[in-house]
Order: C-alpha cells, then sequence, then structure tokens
C-alpha cells in the first residue's frame, strides 16, 4: 500500500518557500491553492503562463522538480519535502528580463533566423549566443557533479488477449465486454483511480462507481493504474510507461494483445483570439479538473467562452462553486483577452467585460494518435469538428469520445483568428498565428513543411494543444478544406517517456573465463575482448613498464615454456553423418576429406569472398568435428552454421561449448616436457604431429589436444571440461616450475603471432579482404563443390588485386608504429598499418600492412608514418620468425 | 536584413509540362543540389525535380544533420572534404542561413581494436590536410564536460577521432534554401508527383511517368535515397542495393550543455544538441530490410541504453519523437554516381546509405558536370556504377558502421 500521507497535510518547497499540500494533491493544484498563478516563462517570448489544461497535456507548467527539468506539475502527485523550481527563467517567474524579448518579436518574425546571419563570419559569431537562448529544462549536471547512481528503472512483460486504453466509461464497458466473452484484458488507465472523466463531474459519481467496481470484481481483467500506452507498435507491441504509487521512477511495460480498444477520449484544446494565453485563461476541462479533482475554485469572476451545453454546464458548475460568472460569449464574439500578465477582462464587440478568469470551451480533439501510428487514417468530419479515425488495422478498435461519440465542434471550422502576434497557435514554441500566416505565404503551405518551418507542434505538447488550430489556420490560409489539408504524422512515443524507462536495468554482460581468479591473483591487468576480460599481461611489480613485461613473458615463450587462457575462443561441437558436408559448405577449405585426428585452419567467407572469421577444425571421430572461432565471432559462426543448415535435411547437430570449456595453450621448447608430467598421451612428434588432434587426460581430467602454433613454438591447446580448468591450469603451472613457466597475456601473445604474421581476423582484416589479398590463397579450394563464396572467390582470385596485406620491417631504431598508421608513398596516402610491435628477436619494430598492389613487392622500401612522419620499413613477405616453421614439428 | 521583413514564396507551383532537358526524379537535398549546379555552373534551366512527397520528406528530413570529412578512403576524404567546403559557403550563396554549426565531431573509441580504427582516420585525414585528430580521455572531458570518461561504463572511453571541422546543420533549411535558388533560375519543383514509370527504348529513358502524367526528358537523374533500388527497376536497371531503416529520436529541448557530435560505434549510438535544445540520438542501421518509415520499439530502448552509457545523469530525461528513414546501402557503404552502362541518358546519384545528407552539395555539383560536359570528374570516379563490375570496391565499409 501506499504510504498514507498525513490527512493534516504536508508541505514541500517551491524555490525556498515552504508550499502547503493536501493528501491527493497535485504539486500544481498546492501550489494554485498557495496562490502561484504564474507557473513558467514561455519558450521564446517569456510569456507568463499559468495552468491551462490541469491534464499534464499543455506546456504551462514544466518545471525541475528534484532535479528533473520539464516536469507536468500539474498532474503530478505533490510529496513531502520535494524541492520545485521554475525553469526557463531570468532572474524568476515574476520579473523575466527577457520577456523584454517580446518588445523586438518584430525582429524575429517567424523564421528569423533563416534569414539573417548569412555571411559566415557573423554567423560564427552570432551562434553561441543565440544558442546559449535555447532549451526550455535545465541541463543534466555534468559528469563530475553526477552521484554517478543509476536509479532503478525496471521493466515488464504483459501478454494478453485484450489491451483496452483509457478508463473513462467507454473503456471501463469494453473491458466488461471483454471480459464477459471470456477474454484476458488488461485495462491501461492513465489515473490513480478509474472513471476517466466522471473522476470530476460531480453528477457523475454514482455511475463512477458503478462501472469501476464491476471492473475491478470482474474475471481475468488486470488494471495498469497510472500507465499510458505511448506506442502501438507492430504485431500487437505495446509500449507503456506506468508511474509507481508512490514516488520513484517510471517504468516501461511491453504489451502484446491480440486486440486492441482504444478509448482514449478526447483532448481539450485552446481556441484562437488574441493574448489566449494570458495567465487566468483556462481549458474548461482544466477548470472541472480543479474543482472536481482538488476542490480549487480558480476566480471570483469569470466569463465563459463558448456555448451550447458544454458552457451551460461549466456555467453551473462555477455558479455552484460560488463563482459570479459575468458572462457567457460565443467565441467568435472575442476580440481579445485584456490584461498585462493576468487576464482582466474579455473584450467584445460589446465592451470589456472585466473578470478574473477565462474559461474557454475548447476543441474536442479526439485522442487518435496512438490510431493513427497504428496504421488507422484521420478522416475530418465537419458534424463532429475533429478528424476521426478509420480504416484501422483488423486487430485495432476504437470506443467512444476517440471515434467520434457524442462529439460536437465547439467552432465551426476551419475557424476565425485575428492574424495577431498575440494569438498562439502554438504555446509550447510559441508560434503565432500571424507567424503561420507569414509561413504559409512564403511558400510552406503543406502541413508537414508548415510545421517544420513555424515549428508549431514540435515542442513537449507534441500537437496536443496546436495541432488542430494550425490545421485550421492552414486551411483557411490555402482554402483547401481541414480534410485536405490533413493531420501530420503521430509518430511514438506519445505520451513522452524518459531515456531511463527506456534504457531499464542496464547492465550489461561480462564474460569471464573459468580462470578469472587464478589471473586475479597472478596480478592480470585486463581488457575488455568482446564480452570477455582478458589480461593484456600480468604485472610482477606495479612500476613495470609494458615492454618489460611483455618481453619477460614473451622469452618465457620463446626460449622456456609459456601457458596462456584461451578460453574465451569460440569452441562449437559439430557432430552427425553430415558434419563433414556442411563444413565443406560453409569453410573454404576440404572438411569432409580430413583425416580423424587432423587439425586444420579454417575460414570463412560471406558470398563475395570477405573473410568473415577463422579458426581450427579438429576431426575427433568421423561423425564429431570440434571448431574454434574467434571471441567476437561465436554467435555468428553458430548462426552461420544454423543458418546454411536449414532444409537441407542433413543429420548434422550444432553445439555451441564454449562456457562448457576451459581451454590453456601451453606452447614454447619445454611445452612437451611440462605436459608429459600431466598426461599418458605420447607427445613426441612421431606418435603426436603438428596439426594433430587426440583425445586423453590431463592431469588426471578429460581433455581435447590441438598442436598448433599460433605463437609459434610447438605447443598444445588444451580442452578441458570448465570444472576442471582451475585444476589443470594450476597443474601446468606447478609442473612447468622448474622449467621456468609463465603465464602469458593476450599483448605477449599479440607480439608472438605477429612475429610469425598470423593473422587476426577483424584486426588485420576488415570488411573488404579477401584470402587472395590476406595473403593465405591456400585456404581456398575453389576445386571442390559448390561453397559459400566460391563463385566470388574465383573471380578474385584471377583478377588483379586491389591492395595486398604486406609484413614489413622498421630499418629505423626505435621508430614503432601505431596500429592504424598510415603507409606513405611520396606524402599521400598508400595503406595502412593493421598491426605492428617491437619484435624481441628482430630488434626492431615489425607489422602487416595493407598497400596497394603495386607497392607490394618483396624487399621494396615504404615510408611508415610514425609520430606524424614519415620513418623507413621494407616490406618482407616471409615471416619474422623461423619462417619455415621449424620450431611448430620438433 | 531586408531579406527579414520579405516574405516572398520560396518556390512556385507549376504545371507539369509534356517535357523538359533534365528530368530529377527525388527532390531532396541531391535531386535540388544537383539541378542547383546545373543551373548556376552550366546554364541548363529547364530542369524539372519530381517528388512524391512534400519537400523533404524523404531521407533530406529524416536524418541526423550531422556533417563531418573525417572519412577512412583516400576517396571518401577528398569528397566529402569538397562537401564540407560547399556547404560552409551554401548560406552565403543561397542567402539563406542554414544554421551550420561547426561544433565539432567526437568518434569515440572503446576498444584497441576501434582506436587503431580511428587512427587509420585520423592518419588519411591528416595527409590529405583534413583537421582530424586522436585525443585521449582527458582532452574528450574537457571539450565535452558531461560525458562519462571514467572507469565506471562497461566499456570505457579509450580514446576519439576529434574533428573540429564537423557539426550540424538545419536540413530542411538545406532543402528550403536551395528549392528558392532553383525557383529563382526558373527551375520547376513538383511535390506530391510520384514517379510511377519510366519508358525506355533505344538504350534510352525516353520519358519519366508520373501520376500527373508523363514527361518526356533529355536525361533523367535518379537521386530517390532509400527508393532508388525501385526506381532503377522501372528503368530496367540494376543495382547492388538492400534497402534496411535507420531510427533515429529526439528529447525534451534542454538548456545547450553538450556542445558536440558524439558518436560511439562500439554502442551504436550518436547524439547532439539541435540549436533548440533538443537532443538528438541516432542508431545504426536495423538488421534487417524494409521500406516501413515507423520506429520500433527495441531500437528505441537501445538507443536510450546506449545514450546513458554515454552521459548516465541524462536518465530522467524524455523522449518526444522517434523516427525512421530508408537507407540504400551498397556492398561497399559508398555510393554510386554517374551514367548507366545499360542506359545512356540515365544518371543516377544512389547508394547514400548513411551518409547523403552530408554529401549532397559535392554529389550534386560534381553530377551536375558530369552531365553538362559528359566527363567523369575525377573525384567521383571511384563511385561509378561499374566498380561492381570491375571489383574495385571503396572501403568505407570498414569505418562505416554507426558513424553515418
Amino acid at each position: 500500500m501506499a504510504q498514507a500521507s498525513p490527512s493534516e497535510g504536508f508541505s514541500f518547497l517551491l524555490n525556498d518557500k515552504p508550499i502547503q499540500a493536501k493528501a491527493g494533491d497535485s504539486i500544481g493544484a498546492a501550489m494554485f491553492r498557495a496562490g502561484v498563478r504564474v507557473f513558467t516563462r514561455s519558450f521564446k517570448h517569456h510569456r507568463p503562463r499559468g495552468l491551462l489544461c490541469v491534464a499534464g497535456n499543455c506546456p504551462n507548467c514544466l518545471m525541475n522538480v528534484d532535479g528533473t527539468p520539464n516536469v507536468r506539475v500539474c498532474t503530478t502527485p505533490a510529496r513531502p519535502g520535494m524541492r520545485v523550481a521554475p525553469q526557463n527563467v531570468f532572474p524568476s517567474l515574476e520579473f523575466d528580463v527577457l520577456a523584454a524579448s517580446q518588445k523586438f518579436d518584430w525582429l524575429m518574425p517567424v523564421g528569423w533566423y533563416y534569414k539573417t546571419f548569412t555571411r559566415r563570419p557573423v554567423w560564427n559569431a552570432v551562434e553561441p549566443f543565440i544558442r546559449k537562448a535555447a532549451g526550455l529544462g535545465e541541463a543534466p549536471p555534468s559528469i563530475d557533479r553526477f552521484s554517478g547512481e543509476d536509479p532503478d528503472y525496471e521493466q515488464r512483460y504483459v501478454h494478453t488477449e485484450v489491451a483496452v486504453l483509457g478508463g473513462g466509461p467507454s473503456g471501463l464497458t469494453a473491458a466488461l465486454e471483454a471480459s464477459r466473452q471470456g477474454s484476458r484484458v488488461t485495462l491501461i488507465d492513465e489515473q490513480p483511480q478509474l472513471g476517466g472523466h466522471l473522476r470530476f463531474t460531480p453528477s457523475d459519481a454514482e455511475r463512477r462507481r458503478v462501472l469501476a467496481g464491476q471492473v475491478e470484481a470482474a474475471q481475468g481483467v488486470e488494471v495498469l493504474s497510472r500507465a499510458q500506452c505511448f506506442g502501438l507498435y507492430e504485431d500487437g507491441l505495446l509500449g507503456v510507461v506506468q508511474l509507481p504509487r508512490d514516488g520513484g521512477e517510471e517504468s516501461l511495460i511491453h504489451v502484446r494483445a491480440e486486440r486492441v480498444v482504444v478509448a482514449t477520449g478526447v483532448i481539450e484544446a485552446p481556441l484562437l483570439f488574441e493574448n489566449n494565453d494570458l495567465v487566468g485563461v483556462m481549458l474548461s476541462s482544466g477548470v472541472e479538473r480543479l474543482i472536481g479533482l482538488y476542490g480549487i475554485v480558480p476566480g471570483r469572476r469569470a466569463v465563459i467562452v463558448g456555448d451550447g451545453p458544454r458552457a451551460g454546464r461549466i456555467a453551473s458548475l462555477l455558479k455552484d462553486s460560488g463563482v459570479d460568472v459575468a458572462a457567457t460569449v460565443r467565441p467568435d464574439q472575442v476580440l481579445s483577452v485584456t490584461g498585462a500578465a493576468q487576464a482582466d477582462g474579455v473584450r467584445t464587440a460589446g465592451g470589456k467585460i472585466p473578470c478574473d478568469l477565462v474559461v474557454v470551451c475548447g476543441h474536442l480533439v479526439p485522442n487518435a494518435g496512438l490510431l493513427h501510428q497504428a496504421g488507422g487514417s484521420l478522416d475530418w468530419s465537419d458534424e463532429n469538428g475533429a478528424f476521426l479515425p478509420t480504416r484501422l488495422p483488423p486487430h485495432v478498435e476504437a470506443a467512444g469520445q476517440v471515434k467520434g461519440s457524442d462529439l460536437t465542434a465547439a467552432v465551426p471550422s476551419p475557424p476565425a483568428y485575428p492574424d495577431s502576434k498575440r494569438c498562439y497557435a502554438c504555446l509550447c514554441e510559441d508560434v503565432t498565428t500571424s507567424d503561420l500566416r507569414t509561413a504559409i505565404r512564403e511558400g510552406f503551405d503543406h502541413i508537414e513543411t508548415l510545421k517544420r518551418y513555424t515549428t508549431v507542434s514540435m515542442g513537449p505538447c507534441q500537437g496536443r494543444m496546436c495541432q488542430i488550430s494550425s490545421i485550421g489556420v492552414c486551411a483557411r490560409e490555402t482554402g483547401g478544406g481541414m480534410g485536405e489539408t490533413g493531420v501530420t504524422t503521430s509518430r511514438p512515443p506519445n505520451p513522452s517517456i524518459s531515456l531511463g524507462a527506456l534504457a531499464g536495468p542496464r547492465h550489461p554482460p561480462v564474460k569471464r573465463s573459468p580462470l578469472h581468479h587464478e589471473h586475479e591473483a597472478l596480478g592480470a591487468v585486463w581488457m575488455n575482448m568482446g564480452q570477455w576480460k582478458r589480461p593484456r599481461y600480468y604485472a610482477p611489480e606495479p612500476d613495470w613498464s609494458e615492454q618489460r613485461i611483455v618481453e619477460r613473458e614473451y622469452r618465457a615463450v620463446r626460449e622456456r615454456v609459456g601457458v596462456v587462457d584461451v578460453g574465451p575462443l569460440g569452441k562449437i561441437e559439430v557432430r552427425g553423418r553430415d558434419s563433414g558436408k556442411l563444413l565443406d559448405k560453409v569453410y573454404t577449405h576440404r572438411f569432409g576429406s580430413l583425416k580423424a585426428g587432423r587439425v586444420r585452419y579454417a575460414v570463412i567467407c560471406d558470398e563475395t569472398g570477405t573473410i568473415l572469421d577463422d579458426g581450427t577444425i579438429s576431426r575427433l571421430a568421423d561423425d564429431h568435428y570440434f571448431l574454434t572461432t574467434t571471441t567476437g565471432n561465436l554467435e555468428f559462426v553458430v548462426q552461420w552454421l544454423e543458418w546454411w543448415l536449414v532444409e537441407t535435411g542433413w543429420d548434422v547437430h550444432i553445439a555451441d561449448v564454449t562456457g562448457g570449456r576451459s581451454s590453456i595453450n601451453v606452447a614454447g621448447p619445454k611445452a612437451r616436457e611440462v605436459l608429459a608430467e600431466l598426461t599418458d598421451i605420447d607427445l613426441e612428434t612421431a606418435a603426436f604431429k603438428y596439426m594433430a588432434c587426440r583425445r586423453g587426460e590431463v592431469a588426471g581430467a578429460p581433455a581435447v589436444l590441438l598442436r598448433i602454433g599460433f605463437v609459434g613454438e610447438m605447443g598444445w591447446e588444451v580442452h578441458v571440461p570448465a570444472d576442471y580448468g582451475v585444476h589443470v591450469w594450476r597443474s601446468v603451472l606447478a609442473a612447468g616450475k622448474e622449467h621456468g613457466i609463465l603465464p602469458f597475456g593476450v599483448e605477449t601473445q599479440r607480439v608472438l603471432r605477429l612475429e610469425k604474421k598470423h593473422v587476426i581476423v577483424g584486426v588485420d582484416t576488415d570488411a573488404l579482404s579477401n584470402p587472395y589479398e590476406a595473403d593465405i590463397p591456400w585456404v581456398t579450394k575453389l576445386e571442390k563443390q559448390d561453397f559459400i563464396g566460391k563463385a566470388s572467390l574465383g573471380t578474385l582470385q584471377s583478377a588483379a588485386a586491389n591492395e595486398r596485406l604486406i609484413g614489413f620491417t622498421m630499418l629505423e631504431d626505435g621508430k614503432v608504429p601505431e596500429d592504424g598508421s598510415s603507409v606513405m608513398l611520396d606524402g599521400r596516402p598508400a595503406g595502412r598499418v593493421t598491426s605492428a610491435r617491437y619484435s624481441f628477436v628482430n630488434g626492431t619494430a615489425v607489422g602487416l600492412a595493407w598497400v596497394s598492389d603495386e607497392l607490394a613487392e618483396e624487399g621494396r622500401e615504404i615510408d611508415v608514418r610514425v609520430g606524424g612522419k614519415p620513418a623507413r620499413a621494407r616490406i618482407q613477405q616471409a615471416a619474422f620468425y623461423d619462417p619455415e616453421g621449424r620450431r611448430l614439428r620438433m | 536584413m531586408r531579406q527579414l521583413f520579405r516574405n516572398d514564396r520560396m518556390w512556385r507551383a507549376h504545371e507539369l509540362k509534356g517535357a523538359y532537358d533534365i528530368v530529377i526524379i527525388g527532390a531532396g537535398v541531391h535531386g535540388l543540389a544537383t539541378a542547383y549546379y546545373l543551373g548556376r555552373r552550366y546554364g541548363v534551366r529547364k530542369i524539372a525535380l519530381l517528388d512524391k512527397g512534400y519537400l523533404g520528406y524523404g531521407a533530406s528530413g529524416r536524418n541526423t544533420a550531422i556533417l563531418r570529412s573525417n572519412y577512412r578512403t583516400p576517396e571518401g576524404v577528398r569528397f566529402y572534404n569538397a562537401s564540407l567546403k560547399l556547404y560552409e559557403e551554401l548560406s552565403a550563396e543561397l542567402g539563406w542561413n542554414l544554421l551550420f554549426s561547426q561544433c565539432g565531431h567526437l568518434t569515440l573509441g572503446h576498444t584497441d581494436t576501434a582506436v587503431a580504427g580511428l587512427r587509420v582516420r585520423a592518419e588519411t585525414n591528416q595527409l590529405l590536410g583534413v583537421d582530424s585528430r586522436i585525443i585521449y580521455p582527458a582532452e574528450i572531458q574537457k571539450l565535452v564536460p558531461h560525458i562519462d570518461c571514467s572507469d565506471r561504463p562497461r566499456y570505457p572511453i579509450m580514446a576519439a577521432l576529434y574533428h573540429p571541422p564537423g557539426g550540424i546543420i538545419r536540413h530542411d533549411a538545406v532543402v528550403w534554401g536551395l528549392a528558392r535558388a532553383c525557383d529563382r533560375m526558373g527551375i520547376e519543383i513538383h511535390p506530391l508527383t510520384e514517379a510511377t514509370g519510366v519508358r525506355v527504348a533505344r538504350r534510352r529513358a525516353e520519358a519519366v511517368l508520373t501520376n500527373r502524367g508523363e514527361v518526356a526528358a533529355g536525361t533523367v537523374v535518379n537521386a530517390t535515397a532509400g527508393w532508388a533500388s525501385t526506381i532503377c527497376k522501372m528503368a530496367g536497371v540494376s543495382m547492388p542495393i538492400v534497402t534496411p531503416p535507420l531510427q533515429a529520436c529526439v528529447t525534451e529541448p534542454l538548456k545547450p550543455f553538450l556542445d558536440a557530435v558524439i558518436v560511439s560505434a562500439s554502442l551504436h549510438v550518436y547524439v547532439n544538441q539541435t540549436g533548440r535544445g533538443e537532443l538528438v540520438i541516432g542508431s545504426e542501421i536495423d538488421p534487417y530490410q524494409s521500406y516501413s518509415m515507423k520506429g520500433t520499439l527495441p531500437t528505441l530502448e537501445q538507443m536510450a541504453s546506449s545514450a546513458l552509457e554515454l552521459f548516465p545523469q541524462l536518465h530522467n530525461i524524455r523522449v518526444l519523437r522517434q523516427w525512421a528513414g530508408i537507407c540504400d546501402m551498397t556492398p561497399d557503404f559508398a555510393p554510386i554516381i554517374g551514367r548507366c552502362e545499360e542506359l545512356d541518358n540515365f544518371h543516377v546519384d544512389v547508394g547514400w546509405g548513411t551518409y547523403g545528407f552530408k554529401a549532397a552539395p559535392a554529389a550534386g555539383r560534381y553530377l551536375a558536370e558530369l552531365i553538362a560536359t559528359g566527363k567523369v570528374p575525377d573525384i567521383i570516379a571511384a563511385f561509378s556504377p561499374e566498380r561492381f563490375r570491375r571489383r574495385r570496391l571503396v572501403g568505407e565499409k570498414a569505418a562505416a558502421a554507426v558513424s553515418h
């Protein structure tokens, strides 16, 4: 249950002034009761503005509440201790010096900024000042002033048969009807209590009680209160934003519904006359809400603008509340509202009628944006004075006033209006009827271009207050009808929703290898690799340089033995009779004919011959392959294999086993001696050749061993079940101790592999690299049956290369290019370095680079940019270390 | 100043004539720029621009109005830099302020590999005289006090490619300014005029069929962005183009606090603050093909989530609108400009994917040169339609991703 506010009331702060509030008050209601009349200053002219709609629709009450800008205080519940402050005023609401801009508005006709400062130096000089005046809400705190705490935003998922939007009488009736037919119903209502407008019309109290009671008792009806649908997306997906019962952050609910009933009613929008924005001018429904919901009487002497039963009803409500109704005038009789900031009268042909409250019976605009979004049309109806939804998609229907029931026009359309600089069509952006007329004369006579040029309907009210008026002006000025003029596109989210609610709980995943804590204990310095955390290297002392650390690890591998955690490599088991066929189709090399017990380097290309991924494929048995992929591409490779398997009818089973394995690579001249202590498998080359695989036990754990050599030394990749990972890792380190074993990290591995010119896909290749240009032509077997990319690769094989991946050694001491540096020819870009590192064995930096085909000549000298200056390097196609690969086969 | 109080019509309505020297399908920024430069530089005036919607209905009004020239390939850098320079002078030339704010453009790198990719661009840019360099968190924080450069995010910011001449412009103003200039030269703009077919005979596109009748043309230009492949198909020309949507959203206006364009390819998001104070947040292209221009909820959620990774203090800022445009993507993420091989008078200015708006002036100017002189200008030679047959692709794909 909500915390009951003390019935005797509580207080919150407006600036530093306490405001007394009653239980159930909105912030705005409490402020109004305390005598506050000016709530905001307008966007452009800084005109004082007060409560107008009391429904959270208009921009007149946007304030800063507890640091959150642009809060609609008229509907936001008041809570003890809140801090409320005005925004976009200088220095205060009551006195805003920028209001002087009204005096200069003749200098700022619509679109003035397009017509002035067209010369570049002038514009560059004035732009910062113009920019400063922009914006409405407070800027968020800079990052050093931000607490850094992410509030809790939750998201929920609801599946239902019928979603009913709106808790007014039509929505309640629709929900009851659906429930009677046995459907599961989710009723989404903006208000804390059901009933819609019945809540604030005293004569409807009983009807509200009965209907609400029936809905609450009905079978299978779930009510989401304080919730609004902001988007009707494809496939019956509804985006719903819900406020919590007692403060806290709003949350996003994804509702999936088979059928949607939109019963969102109408929104009352202002009429056009001069000074229609003055404080004290209110919409009739706003007055009804203030009286009916909060017991606040908004004035002493009122003039009602309107006619017919609505005007009569509001007149009797006001009289019952003790307000003196000075007159009821038809909209076309109003010449203007008078008053400086606060309305003090209504001027008609018959003279001025003094008053302190002007109640406008405005346009009743069907709240049909969601229906428009969902694909329905909005057609003009003269009879109803409204755009009504038609041609709705099959799963969506409209009910009640939103589809025109009981709707009569407030004024004939298109309406008459004065060509005035003080007749506001758009309150958010201060667009006047005069602005609209000017824009239309200039050629912005399509409602969409009119909107973009004048910015009418682009502000926080999202067109609720201004759309109907701007269409009316456009229709009258162009001579087209309302229907012909049409509406602008409705876009979600409407109502608006916070970025936090949309984002929901933000927990980007972190993947950790089974050996994570071992690395931590060994002093790992971490780096991100895809979603994984991997040791970049292990720092023996905090003050060691990266170069020194890497050299220590490097020498262990080259001279003795090292071990690296390769757990993040993607690992896939492929089993079944037809596994070889699938691999032959997807990979460029032959795998159907690979002998059991052998390993082969494997590359995937797309249909254009571009390299997508690489790894190894080991055949463990006739119907059993074990694949490794690059860390970042695992999910893609699994999807790709499954995609190409679909509809083949082949007997193939694909399982991603990455998380289930712990994998290490033990490499170096002493690798055999270390592993021999832990396994019975014969590791001698005669029995276990380079590029062979075996199953057996390592340190008592069931293991798959691959003899491969990414780092260029004799070595084995050992895959064991994840649970045994720590045990095997520790056993290897213990067995290697006497040989001087060291664990090594990704950075050291990169140096080791670079000396061997082993390519890393995604680092040394990019979105256009093919195997020929990447200098690994042997991975494609064009003579085998069709495979992905075969046709393109066939063309590429004989085509002249655009550019080539080459190796280079730096000829100048101490020059190590950074990855991404340019290769230059006569001062112009002629290629790019993908990887370069200092090579300990060569005593100079070595690297890989893409260069134009003409340049890719063995022994040619090129310029590589180091620190912005060219440095000499020589192209070398052979590996920088052990080019014959003898050390791999020892 | 005098202009301030004049309310001349920006462009006039015309009857559609039976024939024009040049018919340009698509009256967005590309079509308009082509007509503008044809008129201004080559005196060609008998031009009709056809558009199925209102002026600026398509990608010209749906992009996020970012201008930059920090591309990856030399041909890309040269071309976009030419475009940026034309944009810099365009307000004065048109007598219409396009509100070009050269507030600077930052592309963030969150991984070693991404930073290396940014360095490729910085280096190529510098060699070609484009102001562009790698900066590190301390300097990023100075330029953008609100961005989270700490170690708190899952993928902390490691470096950024800083491109000071980049910035934002008012996209609709570009459409209107060019349209006004075209109208004053006597070039006709026909909104709400949809091309429904192309009549082809003797290797020529002889006429364009529209909902307002048939129009004979000496030369036809297809500048229809998202609909490029459908128009080409009408002429029997096939283009290696796929069409996915691209989405963006905008928040309520806030007092200005973000004075640079922020792009993060790793987070698939970019953020800038307009002259009116709204934050514009954009995403990468949707992972499927569609001609739908409706926003979707998952993409909206992803944009919000990524924006908050960069600016966590924006969590209570409200989104007002989301929208989508459609993008004509080529296999190498570079455009296709030139005369088609299949037809002698059919020119394309298509394949603009997610980077067409910033290219409009240069594309228009050099396409105009090609049409007027019959010679392919060097600067667009790399973007020729026949490059796909000759397998001479442009390497922008490696850099593009989200950096529209």
